[in-house]
Order: C-alpha cells, then sequence, then structure tokens
C-alpha cells in the first residue's frame, strides 16, 4: 500500500538543469543560494575584475556581492603578501566606490523589486499605486519628485489637474431592480454600446445596471481637457469605474489610466489626493460629497448632485418624483455642468493670465477662492428666520456659505444691507425688506448660487407667506 | 531565454478516462494543467511537445483515481537578470513604461531611461528625445535588459533598464 503525493515530482534532470543554469549565469534566482559560485567565480579571476572597475553599467547587485568577496580577499591578501600592493590599492579603492554607489534609495516597488537596482524589497513602505499598474508602489520622496517634475511639464502647457467624481456628479446609475414602474419606459429608450460616443442612456446588462450621463457632460469634458489633466476618482469599485471611463472616454482620449478607484485609496471612506500624482495647490476637484474630501476641502468645487433615476433620490431621502419619472432632465446649457465649465475657464484664466507671481509659486486653491469671492462680492446679507432662534448665527452654514461667496453677513437691518433671506414674508425683517426695495429671497438662493457659481435672478427664489401669518 | 527541458509530473486520472484514449486524454490533461503555468525554478511553461514516457499508475486509496507519473518535454520561458530582451511597451507615463514580452512583465522607471529622453503627456504618451528622432510609445518594440526578476504562480514580473548601450528603440510603430 503506497500514498502518492499530488505535487509534480522534481526529477533529478530538472535540479541538474537549474544548477547548471545557475552555474552558467552566475544569477541569483529565487531558489537557489548563487553566493557560493560568486565567491569562486571572483577569485578566480582577479585580474579580470579590476578591468571591470571601469565599467559603470554593471549590474549593482552583482557589485554588491563582488564587494563583499573583494573585501574578504582584501583581508586575506594583505595578511599572505605584500607583492600584489597595487593590485590591492586599486582593489580598495574600487570598494569604497562602488559601496557608495551601492546605497539605492529604492524609491519604489514593482512586484516588490526595486525600480531602481531590481533588489527584492519586503517592506511595505510608500503609497500603492494599484490603478496605474498591478505591483506598483512609490516612496513618498519619488512621488514629491514626480509630481514636481510633472507640474512643470504641465504648467509649460498652460493645464491644471482636475480630480471628477462620477457619481451624482457626471452621471447617475441604478441597478435595474431598483428601476419604479413608471421608469421601466426606459428600457426601451437606452442608446446602443455600439457607438457611446453619442448616447447618454445606457444599459449594462452585464453589471445589472443602468447609467444616465449628465447633461452636457460630453462638451465639458472636450473643453476641459484643454485646460486640466483629468482624473476619475470614484467611490464605486474598479470594474464599475473602468465600465463608466468606457462610456464617458471611449476613445480614451481624456483619462488614459488616470481613474481611481476605492480599491486604491489609502483610507476607507476618504478620498485623498495622495494617490493623484499632481501636486496639491495645482488640483481643482469636482465631487457632490464634501465629506469624502476632508483633508483637501480648499481644492474642491462643490456639485449639486444630479438625481435621474427614482432610486437615487430615494437613497438621499428626496420625495419628489425623480427626473426620470418626469420624463424630463437637467437643461443642457445652463446645467451644474455648462456654470462649472464657465467657473473652471474663469479660474483657469485667472490663474496663468492675472497672477503676477512665478508660475511655481501659484496655488490653485487661493485661486478658487478669489473667484468664489467675486460671485456674492458688494452684496450684504440680512437672514430672517433661518437659524433657530439662540444658534449662533456666525457658525450656521448658510452664513459661512454666504461669506465664502463674498458677502457680508449681517445681523440688523440698516441701509447697506442688499438681500433679506428669509423662509417667511411675514417677519419684521421680510416686510422692511419689501418697505424699502430691497431683494427678498429663500436660503435656496444662496444655495443655488454657490452651486452654479454665479448670482442667481433674485425673482426666481420668492419668499412664501408663513402659516402664521 | 527559451529553453527545451524534460520535466516530470504525477498526473491523477478518473477512472472514467480509463479505456482506450487513456494516453490521450492524459495527455490533454497535462497540457490543460501545466502551459501557461509558472514555477520560480522554470519559468513560463510555453508549450509540451512531446511525452517521454509514462510510468506505471497507482491506485490512491479509497478515491479510485490513478496518478501516473509522467515525464514530458517542455519548451519553458525564463528571463534572467542580465539578459537583454525584445518586448512590446504596453503603457507609458510619468514612472516610465511597461513592457511584455510574453507571460513577462517588465517595468522601466524613467530612472533607468536614458537622460536626454523626455515625457510628453498627450493622448499618447511617450519619451521622445529632444530632436524627435526616438519615440517610446505603446506598442513601440523595446530591447531592454533585465535587472531584476520574480516569478509568482501565474506571472512574471521584471525590472528593466534601457541606459545602456544598444539598448532602447527596435522598432516604431509610427514609422512602420
Amino acid at each position: 500500500m503506497s500514498l502518492v503525493t499530488d505535487s509534480p515530482v522534481h526529477s533529478s534532470s530538472s535540479d541538474d538543469f537549474a544548477a547548471l543554469l545557475d552555474a552558467e549565469l552566475e544569477v541569483g534566482s529565487s531558489g537557489s543560494s548563487p553566493d557560493e559560485e560568486d565567491v569562486e567565480a571572483d577569485g578566480d579571476n582577479n585580474n579580470d575584475n579590476n578591468d571591470d572597475h571601469d565599467d559603470d553599467d554593471d549590474l549593482d547587485s552583482q557589485r554588491n556581492k563582488r564587494c563583499k568577496t573583494e573585501k574578504l580577499e582584501d583581508l586575506e591578501e594583505s595578511r599572505g603578501s605584500t607583492s600584489q600592493g597595487l593590485i590591492e590599492d586599486k582593489i580598495v579603492i574600487h570598494a569604497e566606490l562602488s559601496l557608495k554607489k551601492d546605497i539605492c534609495t529604492h524609491p519604489g516597488s514593482f512586484g516588490q523589486m526595486c525600480i531602481l537596482c531590481g533588489q527584492r524589497l519586503d517592506d511595505e513602505s510608500g503609497v500603492t499605486f494599484g490603478y496605474i499598474h498591478k505591483g506598483l508602489r512609490l516612496g513618498n520622496d519619488e512621488i514629491v519628485r514626480l509630481r514636481s517634475t510633472d507640474m512643470k511639464n504641465l504648467l509649460r502647457h498652460k493645464k491644471l489637474y482636475l480630480v471628477l467624481d462620477l457619481d451624482h456628479t457626471l452621471l447617475n446609475s441604478t441597478q435595474l431592480m431598483h428601476l419604479t414602474p413608471d421608469e421601466e419606459y426606459l428600457k426601451g429608450q437606452s442608446d446602443s454600446l455600439q457607438d457611446v460616443s453619442r448616447g447618454s442612456l445606457f444599459m449594462l446588462d452585464f453589471m445589472h445596471m443602468m447609467t444616465k450621463l449628465r447633461p452636457f457632460v460630453r462638451t465639458f469634458l472636450k473643453e476641459a481637457s484643454e485646460m486640466f489633466e483629468m482624473y476619475i476618482y470614484t467611490m464605486g469599485d474598479r470594474p464599475y469605474a473602468l465600465e463608466m471611463a468606457k462610456l464617458l472616454d471611449p476613445r480614451r482620449e481624456y483619462f488614459s489610466d488616470r481613474v481611481i478607484s476605492r480599491d486604491d485609496g489609502t483610507q476607507k471612506h476618504q478620498k485623498g489626493l495622495d494617490v493623484v500624482l499632481g501636486q496639491e495647490s495645482a488640483v481643482v476637484i469636482l465631487d457632490d460629497t464634501e465629506n469624502a474630501w476632508m483633508k483637501h476641502k480648499d481644492n474642491l468645487i462643490l456639485m449639486e448632485r444630479y438625481h435621474y433615476f427614482a432610486s437615487s433620490c430615494h437613497q438621499f431621502g428626496y420625495k419628489c418624483k425623480s427626473l426620470s419619472q418626469l420624463k424630463s432632465d437637467e437643461s443642457e446649457p445652463d446645467g451644474a455642468l455648462a456654470s462649472v465649465l464657465k467657473a473652471l475657464r474663469q479660474i483657469h484664466h485667472m490663474f496663468f493670465d492675472e497672477l503676477d507671481c512665478n508660475l511655481a509659486s501659484r496655488d490653485v486653491r487661493q485661486v478658487l477662492k478669489t473667484v468664489q469671492e467675486e460671485v456674492l462680492k458688494g452684496c450684504k446679507i440680512v437672514f430672517s428666520h433661518v437659524f433657530p432662534t439662540n444658534f449662533p448665527a456666525e457658525s450656521h452654514p448658510l452664513w459661512k456659505m454666504a461669506e465664502q461667496l463674498g458677502a457680508t453677513c449681517s445681523t440688523e437691518t440698516d441701509l447697506s444691507v442688499t438681500h433679506v433671506v428669509s423662509t417667511d414674508a411675514g417677519t419684521e425683517k421680510s416686510r422692511w425688506a419689501v418697505k424699502e426695495k430691497k431683494f427678498l429671497v429663500h436660503p435656496r438662493w444662496i444655495e443655488a448660487t454657490n452651486y452654479l457659481w454665479q448670482k442667481q435672478p433674485e425673482e426666481n427664489f420668492p419668499v412664501s407667506q408663513g402659516k402664521n401669518q | 531565454m527559451f529553453f527545451h527541458i524534460v520535466l516530470e509530473r504525477n498526473m491523477q486520472l478518473h477512472p472514467r478516462h480509463f479505456g482506450r484514449n487513456l494516453r490521450e486524454n492524459l495527455v490533454s490533461k497535462l497540457m490543460k494543467d501545466v502551459e501557461g503555468t509558472c514555477s520560480g525554478r522554470h519559468g513560463f511553461v510555453v508549450a509540451i511537445t512531446g511525452i517521454e514516457n509514462v510510468g506505471k499508475g497507482l491506485i490512491r486509496d479509497g478515491t479510485g483515481f490513478v496518478t501516473f507519473p509522467v515525464k514530458y518535454q517542455c519548451v519553458v520561458f525564463r528571463p534572467f537578470k542580465g539578459e537583454v530582451l525584445e518586448a512590446v511597451v504596453t503603457m507609458v507615463n510619468k514612472m516610465g513604461f511597461f513592457a511584455e514580452a510574453g507571460p513577462v512583465q517588465i517595468f522601466v522607471s524613467n530612472h533607468l531611461i536614458p537622460d536626454d529622453m523626455e515625457f510628453q503627456s498627450g493622448d499618447m504618451p511617450n519619451y521622445t528625445t529632444s530632436d524627435g528622432s526616438v519615440k517610446i510609445q505603446k506598442d513601440s518594440e523595446v530591447r531592454l535588459k533585465i535587472i531584476g526578476t520574480r516569478v509568482d504562480a501565474t506571472e512574471i514580473f521584471c525590472i528593466g533598464t534601457i541606459k545602456d548601450d544598444f539598448l532602447g528603440v527596435i522598432n516604431d510603430p509610427t514609422t512602420a
């Protein structure tokens, strides 16, 4: 009775073969230990090594081994004979030189090997760049170096970086099973996947999903790509991100390999610019979720969420009918993407053409702030019936938002006030506004202005009479 | 480097494959199991070229499976440190470029690209010399030297360099 193992047997012939190879090539393979052979080889032809010394192209790791063996030999030789003094000196000098050269900083790794010297690295330092290629990892110094060289390159082309979110910013997706009965008609209207560049509504059966691109997105990407190097950064998983990139950029001219998904981030539930190979002072982010970018709020342009499907409205707690149910859509020429493109153009123009300081020291975050402050410049806003009583008005999101947009906020009415923001037309301040012919607007006016980056027509945001009046 | 070698493997076969086609079944299973796999020692098994001999089968206790020791000839491919290899560029970016030689993935960092070649971004990113005469982009064929290898179960990773004499582009897709 004999039990046979499953594993493949290494016959003696294959062992011989491998040993032969290793000996022939003097190279360390993962499984064998070639050091002994190296010692022998080096011992045999010491003079040959001296000739090689000038050869800079010698492999670093081989050098390493040689150094060790040479040092050993040095010791032995100096003990033994003095007749070889000249050669010894040479060896010592070379050993010192090559030792200096041997110190590789290991700027990054690919498949756990140093990208510079090919040595095996086991420590897991640095940031993984799985979205660029499997097994690629870069150290912090290397990232800094790449960023600064890339920055120069980019500025020469008059470009900045733009990081784009997918869901609710550029498009809206839903699971097929979450379609409501009154959305079933969409299935018949979806565009062909053969020529993606024309359609905007796609049914991805293999992913059980339906995706609607935001109106204007094609023009947006085309025009933005002339001013920015663009990244996709989504909280979706990698296959989804790649599929959406294919819909948005079928010819791969905008994003190429710059598609980052949640699998590539370094922190859970957070997006970070650490995996983006761009200097933070030149990155603009478009996203609908402020909380995802805790560390980079200054780079962020907040987008109004695009809800096309009912499930998406539902997810965020809106009770109203979705765009798909109403069989309508966001306006193409006046939608969120069109207005944000205007803002981006302005930022780009200001960054490159209006700032005086030298190009490298400019900061797009500063520009972003300046452009934003232009929006409501000169407005003086008084709030009425907006904040709960006893709430510190200065820390309310609306107050802060208005200040970010360049307006001055006040708690008291006076003649310099231009806008009264109120939820109730019956309050004292609201009536004062009507009497003094000041604008009386709903708080949504500030929100809309914030999203669209331009002052909205006040008459579109009337204030209704309160219930108690 | 390619090698034609003899390897041995214990093949398990279910009794339903017995009969006059036993040998064919054994060989086709062997091909399915072995071709395309990697081992750290021999590298990537490209193809089985012949069967040297099939040993006596042993019945495994309890299962009825029979194990045959099979000696077979095959072509293997294994990159070595210091070897010069020709590869096709698959991706170019600011960190350097990736190239493929069959199943082998090679990365050439921009530290190991000659200093006179500069990265150009755009829809077809590339490394170009200042006079524009040499260009490395996707689908270019390059000759490179391997300075580090690592063999996984299914993949082989390599680090390469083209910063050396007689290395670099050997065929430009745009001029071909």
